[in-house]
């Protein structure tokens, strides 16, 4: 259960003072699969490093799992982020030195888990994710869609309760896109929330639950996405 | 944890190799630099009886001209004349004491083709050996009687032994100096110490004298001094009578006090002879007796060269300078890194994982730059020993003990983690939001 | 000019600037005291001992036999050397320059005076060939006479009447003197008197750091020590064949005595000033290697800071900048990195040469070494922000247009 209320995020330079959120609430369920649109600017990304406590807020509360934790130091903040959260990003954000299995086991090493553990954990999400045979291979070795493949083995690896995504086919071309998305849903059905940040309409509707992002704040939603809901219904 | 930081330091100093060659390179320059400057004072500056330093005294007494001291600021001359030399031994007021002067001879070798050549000589008296603890490889010093009598005997360094005898026990065999024949009655082991701290007023790093014999000897032979002599009066007719009888300047004395309190006795005792020769006419200045430590001594005297203090002190800057290129290239190192550790950092590790990471990383290429740095010294002790070949004691002055190594690795080390201080700080100061931002 | 808007750019990412401009600055401190100090070495160096060294030889007898005439010795191998063909003069002294031992007295112009006012000076021990021998030029007043030259045995301890003293030796003694010195009287020790009967040019004392190295006189008196010292003038180009013949033939005149120390005076001068001819070598190696390493910290700096900045870059490009302009920028920002890191050294340098002078007496810095730093320092920096520039001139404006 995810739960934010009131939250705005202040940027703060020399001489301009940046609303990116603005009294936003929003409450996501266990085993949801929400998606997040805007134009750009609206706040998605500030929304989403907010969710993944990746940054603070500057005022509101936010709850995860009905523990509220705008309060928490880094050190704990490090620990929430690395137990509960999963991110995929669009450029993927391998490592490129280390190989597919030490890309996989970064956030495993931050766990503590032990090496019997962790490749236990490894080699069964490489093998969710169909690439066990690529194991010992380079990101740079890699196609784009193996390579987010890779990056959303590393976000199931510690087995997250939340996975966190941005614009996670922005840089597929569509073939590769249809199929991390469908991986997408597969996860969300074994009962891991997602929440899927993206500009584009037709991913959204590959979500259970659509939230429009206008100015910081949630809005009721774009008249295009009303119409192709009309339209479907 | 710290074998996977090893091998994330490892892979990032692979991932970027000149980079991290250059910062090598540049700690091991400078630690080379540093040590090599800093082994050679350590040496100079070194006290090889540092074990008998609380009981060892250098003495002093003031014997100098009314008009001017012997040395500003009012210091008394640093070696006595034969006169007090004599009196004070003669006293054997303290545990033990060593009068002793440098002098030279000519060595008549055995054999008819073998050519004669001088040696310096010490000649001193019974307690030299065991007041300095000078290590014997075969037989021992001469006795107090053997002083006394003026006995014609000798004791040989190892070196001499070597050349004469082929390295065996000589003991017991005759040597002849200046066509007289002397009894050897000791052989010395290896014996260097660095500096010559029994007599620092010549070249303080010139090997010890080869030959040791008794100074009632050298007295009543007329040696003459081949160290440095000094006189404020000038010296009266009557050859090497007169000038023993002058208030000129050559000897060297010290006396062993096992205590506190032999120290005060013993400083009450020159007072009082300074007073009784102050009766007789002589010392015109002030009372001013001097016992001084083998440490204080070698301070006092100032046995480090002023140029090896002049390199050290550009030598430290010039590691400042490599240090400061060691912090700009770490520097920018983590910023072109920054969406690797912002990734880490939404990945879950938090600030301390993340400083423990790149502190590894810097101590390895401390350790390398340590390392390297320990080559680079002894290469400069080479260069330094090739540029003064021709001062034979510069081999003394180029060795490296292990306390110098441990130093070069200990002080790489501390320098490429001071110099991580910042670049890691600014590391774990990265947001880990940064990793959605840049796309 | 951009230099405004470079250097507000600079501002943003100051960290690695001031890392660099204060690494320019320590270079220059070093740079700045090695110059001074080599430049006070080299000028020691330089200095002439006053002798033919090129053309002169020295070595020792020491006679171990008991009761050696010393006398007739003496005479019958100043004859043997003497008459040998290339040999231009001899001598039997006590010492010469830059041997680092000799003798030395206190010189004063009133008898008795106060010993703090005397004035110190080197004396060497030579008959009638001293000055030849020496190789000094008489510049006033007559050399000593034969008869002049007196022998002194152990056993006494009177000086002779005469002596010839330096120019400089002249000068300290009497400093108001406007014309000519001969003719005076000067007291050695308590109330020796001496009869200056000439002056030469030039003439050094044995230890060449002592700072009245200038000053030194000749004494006309042979003193019949065992212990003696020979110096050999020879004609141009007779010393190398001469050393071996000279040694060969007083160590079988005598078997009572060894020859040792036989040395030109090219060695001596060698020996004399290793420690100052070795510190300029060490100080050069230490600044280049200096420059090299602040050559390589703008280099990589540089480097970084083109890779990081490839898009900006490529969007400059893009925006109509020539390659000569994007080279300008970090030539220019370079520039001013340098000038602020050779200001602050400017300061740093001086404040270290006051410590310096302070604790270990050098000389105090000649004001045109610290230009010619900043110069050579400029210099470098241009130097190595050239690759770097070149690199960031070659990237292509389509950067700009690719995402990512």
């Amino acid at each position: 259960m995810l739960k934010m209320k009131s939250v705005s995020k202040t940027y703060r330079t020399d001489m301009v003072e940046t609303h990116a959120l603005r009294e936003f609430s929003l409450t996501v369920g266990e085993g949801e699969f929400v998606s997040v649109t805007g134009p750009s600017g609206s706040g998605k990304t500030t929304f989403l490093n907010i969710a993944g406590m990746l940054e603070e807020l500057t005022s509101g509360t936010y709850e995860l799992d009905g523990k509220d934790i705008s309060s928490l130091n880094d050190r704990e903040r490090s620990k929430v982020r690395n137990e509960k959260i999963g991110f995929i990003f669009q450029s993927f954000n391998l490592i490129p030195e280390l190989d597919v299995f030490d890309n996989v086991d970064v956030p495993l090493r931050y766990r503590g888990f032990n090496a019997g553990e962790r490749r236990r954990r490894i080699e069964k999400c490489l093998d969710m994710v169909g690439l066990m045979s690529r194991i010992k291979h380079y990101p740079g070795q890699l196609s784009g869609g193996q390579q987010q493949r890779v990056a959303i083995a590393r976000a199931l690896a510690g087995e997250p309760r939340f996975l966190l995504a941005d614009e996670p086919t922005g840089n597929l071309d569509t073939n590769m896109a249809e199929s991390v998305l469908d991986l997408l849903s597969e996860i969300n059905t074994s009962g891991t929330t997602i929440i899927m940040v993206t500009h584009e309409l037709t991913l959204a509707d590959r979500a259970k639950r659509n939230i429009f992002v206008r100015d910081g704040q949630v809005s009721d939603g774009p008249p295009e996405l009303h119409f192709a809901a009309a339209a479907n219904a | 944890m710290f074998r996977y930081y090893l091998r994330l330091g490892l892979l990032s100093i692979r991932a970027n190799p000149a980079l991290s060659a250059l910062m090598v390179a540049a700690i091991a320059i400078g630690i080379g630099a540093c040590m090599t400057i800093v082994n050679v004072r350590h040496v100079m500056s070194d006290n090889p009886i540092e074990h008998k330093n609380d009981v060892l005294y250098h003495v002093q007494v003031d014997n100098w001209s009314p008009d001017e001291p012997y040395e500003e600021p009012d210091l008394p001359p640093e070696q006595l004349s034969y006169l007090d030399a004599k009196a004070l031994y003669d006293a054997k007021r303290a545990f033990r004491q060593v009068v002793s002067f440098k002098s030279d001879r000519v060595v008549q070798p055995a054999g008819e083709d073998a050519r004669p050549f001088q040696e310096t000589v010490r000649a001193t008296t019974a307690d030299f050996f065991a007041m300095f603890d000078v290590p014997f490889a075969f037989g021992s010093g001469w006795d107090e009687a053997a002083d006394q009598s003026e006995e014609r005997v000798v004791v040989l360094a190892s070196g001499l032994n070597e050349e004469l005898f082929g390295g065996k026990n000589s003991v017991g065999e005759l040597l002849r100096m200046n066509d007289e024949t002397y009894r050897i009655v000791g052989v010395l082991a290896p014996w260097t110490p660095v500096p010559k701290f029994y007599d620092v007023n010549n070249n303080p790093f010139e090997e010890p004298e080869r030959l040791f014999l008794p100074f009632s000897l050298a007295i009543s032979g007329e040696f003459g001094s081949n160290g440095n002599t000094s006189c404020w009066k000038t010296v009266g007719d009557g050859g090497y009578e007169a000038f023993l009888a002058s208030e000129c300047i050559w000897m060297q004395m010290w006396v062993e006090l096992e205590d506190a309190t032999q120290r005060q006795e013993y400083e009450q005792f020159l007072n009082a002879y300074v007073s009784e020769q102050k009766l007789l006419g002589r010392f015109p200045r002030e009372m001013n007796n001097r016992l001084s430590t083998p440490a204080e001594w070698l301070q006092n005297r100032d046995v480090v060269d002023d140029h090896v203090s002049m390199l050290l002190s550009l030598a430290v800057l010039f590691l400042v300078v490599c240090l400061l290129n060691t912090i700009g290239l770490l520097l920018a190192k983590v910023m072109r890194r920054t969406n690797d550790t912002s990734l880490r950092r939404a990945l879950g590790a938090n600030k301390s994982a993340l400083f423990s990471q790149y502190i590894i990383e810097a101590g390895l290429i401390g350790m390398a730059g340590g390392l390297l740095g320990i080559g680079l010294t002894w290469l400069g002790l080479q260069g330094i020993e090739n540029l003064y070949a021709e001062y034979e004691f510069i081999k003394n002055l180029v060795r490296m003990d292990w306390s110098m190594i441990f130093l070069a690795v200990a002080l790489a080390i501390a320098s490429a983690l001071g110099a991580a201080l910042y670049p890691t700080w600014r590391a774990c100061s990265i947001s880990p939001a940064t990793t959605l931002r840049i796309q | 000019m951009e230099l405004g808007p470079i250097f507000r750019a600079m501002l943003k990412a100051k960290a690695g600037y001031i890392l660099i401009a204060l690494q320019i600055a320590v270079t220059m401190t070093i740079m700045v005291n090695a110059i001074a100090i080599m430049q006070e070495k080299n000028d020691a160096i330089a200095r002439e001992s006053g002798m033919d060294e090129a053309n002169t030889f020295a070595f020792s007898s020491t006679s171990f036999e008991p009761d050696a005439d010393m006398r007739s010795l003496v005479e019958e191998d100043l004859d043997t050397i003497r008459n040998l063909p290339g040999v231009r003069s001899a001598v039997a002294s006590n010492s010469y320059p830059l041997r680092q031992g000799g003798w030395s007295e206190g010189l004063q112009l009133e008898p008795d005076a106060n010993s703090s006012d005397s004035i110190g000076s080197a004396i060497y021990f030579v008959d009638e060939h001293g000055v030849d021998s020496f190789g000094a030029t008489i510049i006033d007043g007559q050399n000593f006479t034969p008869n002049q030259v007196s022998f002194k045995d152990p056993e006494s301890n009177t000086w002779p009447a005469y002596g010839i003293v330096t120019e400089a030796l002249a000068k300290e003694l009497f400093p108001e003197e406007q014309t000519s010195v001969v003719g005076k009287t000067i007291y050695l020790g308590d109330n020796d008197p001496i009869n200056i009967v000439a002056v030469i040019d030039r003439l050094q004392a044995p230890w060449q750091s002592w700072t009245g190295v200038e000053r030194s006189m000749l004494i006309p008196q042979r003193r019949l020590g065992t212990y003696q010292t020979y110096i050999v003038r020879t004609e141009p180009g007779y010393r190398d064949e001469l050393m071996p013949q000279v040694e060969e033939l007083l160590a079988n005149s005598n078997k009572g005595r060894i020859i040792r120390s036989m040395t030109t005076m090219d060695h001596v001068r060698m020996r004399a000033y290793l420690d100052e001819s070795a510190m300029v070598t060490m100080l050069t190696f230490i600044v280049t290697l200096l420059v090299i390493i602040t050559g390589l910290g703008i280099v990589g700096l540089a480097s970084f800071n083109v890779s990081r900045r490839t898009r900006q870059i490529g969007i400059r490009r893009a925006l109509g900048a020539n390659k000569f302009a994007i080279m300008r920028y970090f030539m220019v920002e370079n520039f001013i990195v340098s000038s602020v890191g050779i200001a602050t050294g400017g300061i740093l340098a001086v404040l270290l040469n006051i410590l310096m002078v302070n604790a270990f007496g050098l000389q105090p810095l000649s004001w045109y070494v610290i230009p010619i730093a900043m110069l050579v320092l400029w210099l470098v920096g241009q130097i190595a922000v050239a690759g770097p520039a070149r690199r960031a001139s070659n990237i292509t404006p389509a950067i700009a247009t690719r995402s990512g």
